[in-house]
């Protein structure tokens, strides 16, 4: 399934809102929340990682993972936080506005 | 996140990012199934390009890339570059002048709000506006307040500061008292000049300049205080002027600055300046806040008429007095100081720019020829790049980094070129009456000027070739397409050609200022210059007045006369072309004296036509009976034929405002007309008088030299100096002065010239490349010519026939543009009309001379290619 512009950084955020992940795990949370709907490519999640990473919403850390191998985890930083819940915002706005016009579909209807 | 960026401009940073990055790829990829992350390196490469510098990194290569091949044909950017070098140098060093003589604001507070103040007299055909302002108006002006907050008048001066004996000559200024605080300048150190020094009687204080402290004290702080001597009298130092201000007077520096009430304690000779009859004091003011300048002028207009009844002199004419009574004020913007030197060098600064700007044309044209024959060359290269899929927008990226970096080279050698010529420059300025300084280090006006003309000029250039190589590639055609090389080689003749062209207008140019500055130094001036020595004299200041100063005056002469070698000397008020000329009115005898001046009047005494070599027509010289005697007066012919026409003038009496009231002199003598204050114009009428029937404050001895001039310079020298122990004098040459009226003209000469020279040079190289180039492609055709029999001779035509048919088309376009735009320039000129055919017809020759020198080695190269190896060329 293809997503919407700017959803990617978004569903980012909101997954590292739970825990602190590394780049394959956050990947694995998309795909697992979204009950596999979402499979994100990791060439378009990765170079994510770095912008939000550049505008200071998340930070990494080099730690031991659960298999006791180095990698880096992402976590959300106060500003990322505070951005999740701007962009949550516009996307509850976003989605019942388009959930308004779409409405039910009407019997017949193509 | 901006600085967050910047960090990524660091490689150290880049690098550890760099490997940080490729770290967690592996453990990531460790962690993933196979496969299951795609294409790590692309994902690693669209990373990077979020930290946004992938265009620098990119420009960087190109850069590099544009490096190497530009190393790899040192012929080409050699050429390329130096051609730019000297159009972009010869750009830059005009506009510093241009920058520094006009453009450059006083480092004063909020200077764009000062207005420079004129006068425009009502009367028709009255000229210009007069910026000179008595002392009183500019007092009278600074007491209007509800107008100005500050009116500042001023005017350059010359100091002789220090002990007798070890006294040194030091630029400086007269200010009124409110000029420091109109220009709202703090000092460096101790006090500015204000209104309680600019009070009769006040005690002279004086103001140096930052550079002054820093140089006469070592900035030693102890300098506010110091007493020291101006022109032999007492005078204290009370401040430093801030760092970078030099005076309000662009041009020259003014190191120590008095008050104008201090002038007649200082210059005793000149105490008459603050009389309301002289005006020499320009004025910058500031308009108060919230006052608009029409505002301003509304009411200085309406406030006017009561002030003008109080400051013009009493002792003008009515109708003078009524003039300037309903002249007008206008105001001139003020924030860049003032500057004789702009009117007299503002046009052909403009002149001179224009023509530096053909020279950079040309200079372009080069170049553009030059990146044209090598697209061609590099065809195969592009084809290939864009046949293995790169973009075409990123090889005319990478073009255009080529010749914007020839450029960018171009430049910095340029700017290196103008900052050498340009001391050049100033000393050629600096020729006149005073010394001009001006600061042409390059700042970043200019520097930004050379970087924007080398930027243009890279894009403009590099886009045409650019384009049309990555169009050609785009076709898919690897092979050399013979269409395209046609429209290559018309587009490089139609270069060459407009290089032709435009430096026809340069030789044109050329041509008409140095045959003007030729007309000028053969001009007859009605004296002999050579060989005569000019000391001006200023007794006043060695305390000698009236019945003294004569007889002191007459002591020198006689000494001067009797040194060996002295054929002749004499004694006058006025020298020619010193740049002081004094009038009068004068009318024969019974006719109303007019109420303008009318004639050039010189006080000379015995034997100064003798010295001067001016030939008397008629009469006798001056001699030692007209020495209070009866009052006489020599007249030139110009007078004689005005006044007198048809008549003996000897015997006839003039009637002259020498004296109040006018006296009456009886013509004992003619003389041939001579110049007096200017080469161009032919002199006017001019009445000598007796010398020793009237003293003057200019007065210099005029000595004609019968042996070596410097000899005698020397021996004058040591004989009169004892006489001065307060003021140094100057013995100069009479062609010395003469020369000084030159200098715009020499300006124009030698620039125009030296621009005419490199306008050609750069043609030829770009004709040579031409012809080169195109031996170069025929090489075959050339063969197969040989071989079927043709002459070597022939084929020395056809190349020299080629570099023929470009300059006659050069010189189809080149002449009547020439014919056009040279009228421009036509009040610049003397003796000769701005189409002056000889001037064309050299331009001409010299073009197809120099192209029949440019197709020599082309051409010889063409008669020495082997048949045999040509026919294998390809």
């Amino acid at each position: 399934m293809d997503l919407l512009q700017g959803t990617l950084d978004m569903l980012v955020l909101k997954t590292l809102l739970l825990e602190p992940l590394h780049g394959y795990g956050i990947a694995k949370a998309i795909r697992t929340n979204s009950s596999d709907t979402l499979d994100i490519e990791f060439g378009s999640l990765y170079p994510a990682l770095k912008r939000l990473e550049l505008k200071g919403w998340i930070a990494a850390k080099w730690e031991i993972s659960e298999h006791n191998r180095r990698a880096k985890y992402y976590r959300l930083t106060p500003a990322g936080r505070k951005q999740l819940q701007a962009e949550h915002s516009k996307w509850s706005g976003f989605v019942s506005a388009v959930a308004q016009i779409m409405g039910p579909l009407p019997e017949g209807g193509k | 996140m901006r600085l967050r960026l910047l960090k990524y401009l660091l490689p150290s940073h880049r690098r550890s990012e760099e490997s940080d990055m490729r770290a967690e790829l592996q453990s990531l990829a460790l962690m993933a199934e196979p496969g299951e992350l795609g294409n790590i390196t692309r994902a690693a490469e669209e990373a990077r390009a979020a930290w946004g510098w992938t265009w620098l990194e990119q420009l960087w290569r190109d850069v590099q890339y544009a490096f190497r091949t530009l190393r790899h044909n040192p012929g080409f950017t050699a050429t390329a570059v130096l051609s730019l070098a000297l159009g972009i140098g010869a750009n830059t060093a005009i506009f510093s002048l241009i920058d520094a003589l006009m453009l450059r604001w006083l480092p004063v507070h909020n200077p764009q709000e000062l207005v420079q103040l004129k006068m425009q007299s009502p009367r028709a055909g009255a000229g210009p506006a007069e910026d000179g302002f008595s002392y009183q108006l500019v007092k009278a002006l600074a007491d209007q307040r509800e107008i100005f907050s500050g009116v500042c008048g001023f005017s350059g001066a010359g100091f002789d500061v220090g002990p007798r004996g070890s006294v040194s000559p030091v630029q400086g200024a007269w200010v009124t008292g409110d000029c420091y605080q109109t220009f709202g300048l703090t000092p460096a150190l101790g006090r500015l000049i204000d209104r309680t020094d600019d009070r009769p009687g006040a005690p002279p204080v004086a103001v140096i300049s930052y550079g002054y402290w820093q140089r006469q004290f070592a900035g030693n702080p102890a300098a506010i205080g110091q007493a020291i001597e101006v022109n032999s009298i007492p005078a204290t130092i009370v401040g430093v002027s801030p760092r970078g201000f030099n005076g309000a007077g662009v041009g020259s520096v003014a190191d120590m600055t008095f008050a104008v009430a201090a002038l007649p304690r200082l210059v005793p000779a000149f105490a008459a300046f603050l009389t309301p009859g002289n005006f020499w004091l320009r004025i910058l003011a500031r308009p108060r806040e919230g006052v608009s300048v029409s505002q301003a002028k509304a009411h200085l207009a309406a406030v006017w008429p009561p002030i003008a009844e109080r400051v013009i002199s009493p002792e003008w004419p009515a109708a003078q007095r009524k003039e300037m009574a309903d002249s007008t004020f206008l105001f001139a913007p003020g924030g860049t100081g003032y500057s004789y030197l702009r009117e007299q060098f503002g046009k052909p600064l403009l002149v001179l720019m224009s023509v530096a700007g053909l020279v950079l044309l040309i200079a372009c044209a080069n170049v553009a020829s030059l990146l044209l024959a090598r697209a061609t060359a590099r065809q195969r290269e592009i084809s290939v790049r864009l046949a293995i899929g790169a973009g075409r927008g990123r090889i005319v990226r990478q073009l255009l980094t080529e010749s914007t970096l020839l450029s960018a080279m171009g430049a910095a050698l340029g700017i290196w070129l103008s900052w050498l010529s340009s001391r050049f420059l100033v000393n050629t300025l600096s020729g006149g009456q005073s010394p001009v300084t001006i600061d042409l280090t390059p700042n970043w006006h200019v520097l930004g000027f050379a970087y924007a003309v080398a930027l243009a000029n890279g894009v403009l250039f590099g886009l045409a070739p650019a384009f049309q190589t990555t169009l050609i590639g785009r076709s898919g055609m690897l092979k050399q397409d013979t269409r395209t090389t046609h429209s290559h080689s018309r587009l490089l003749s139609s270069l060459v050609s407009a290089q032709v062209a435009l430096s026809l207008l340069l030789l044109v140019g050329a041509g008409l200022f140095v045959r003007t500055l030729q007309n000028l130094l053969r001009v007859d001036p009605g004296f002999q210059r050579e060989g005569v020595l000019v000391v001006d004299l200023d007794g006043q200041r060695e305390g000698y007045k009236d019945a003294r100063l004569t007889a002191f005056y007459s002591d020198l002469l006689d000494r001067a006369r009797r040194v060996p070698g002295v054929a002749s000397a004499s004694i006058s008020s006025h020298t020619p072309l010193s740049g002081w000329t004094w009038t009068e009115a004068v009318a024969p005898k019974g006719q109303p004296v007019p109420e303008r001046d009318n004639a050039v009047f010189i006080a000379a005494g015995p034997n100064f036509f003798a010295t001067m070599r001016t030939p008397l027509m008629a009469g006798r010289e001056f001699d030692g009976r007209d020495h209070g005697s009866p009052n006489v007066a020599i007249v030139n012919e110009a007078l004689a034929a005005r006044y007198f026409p048809g008549q003996n003038p000897l015997g006839q009496y003039v009637t002259a405002t020498v004296t109040k009231p006018p006296s009456d002199l009886q013509i004992v003598g003619v003389v041939k007309d001579s110049i007096t204050d200017s080469l161009r114009s032919t002199p006017g009428p001019t009445v000598y008088v007796s010398y020793f029937q009237r003293a003057s404050a200019t007065d210099s001895l005029e000595i004609r030299a019968a042996a070596s001039i410097s000899q005698i310079a020397a021996a004058i020298h040591k004989e009169l100096q004892p006489s001065f122990p307060k003021t140094p004098i100057d013995v100069r040459p009479l062609t010395a002065q003469v020369e000084q009226t030159l200098v715009e003209e020499r300006l124009m000469a030698k620039l125009a010239g030296g621009f005419g020279a490199l306008g050609l040079t750069l043609a030829c190289v770009g004709l040579y490349g031409l012809l080169a180039y195109s031996v170069v492609r025929r090489t075959k055709e050339i063969g197969v010519r040989l071989a079927l029999g043709a002459q070597r001779g022939a084929v020395v035509w056809m190349v020299a026939r080629r570099a023929l048919a470009l300059v006659i088309a050069g010189v189809a376009v080149g002449l009547p543009l020439a014919w056009l735009l040279s009228r421009k320039v036509q009040s610049m000129l003397f003796g000769l009309t701005a189409t002056d055919a000889g001037v064309m017809g050299a331009a001409v020759v010299s073009l197809a001379g120099a192209g029949l020198v440019a197709a020599y080695v082309p051409a010889r190269r063409a008669a020495r290619v082997d048949p045999m190896m040509a026919l294998r060329h390809e």
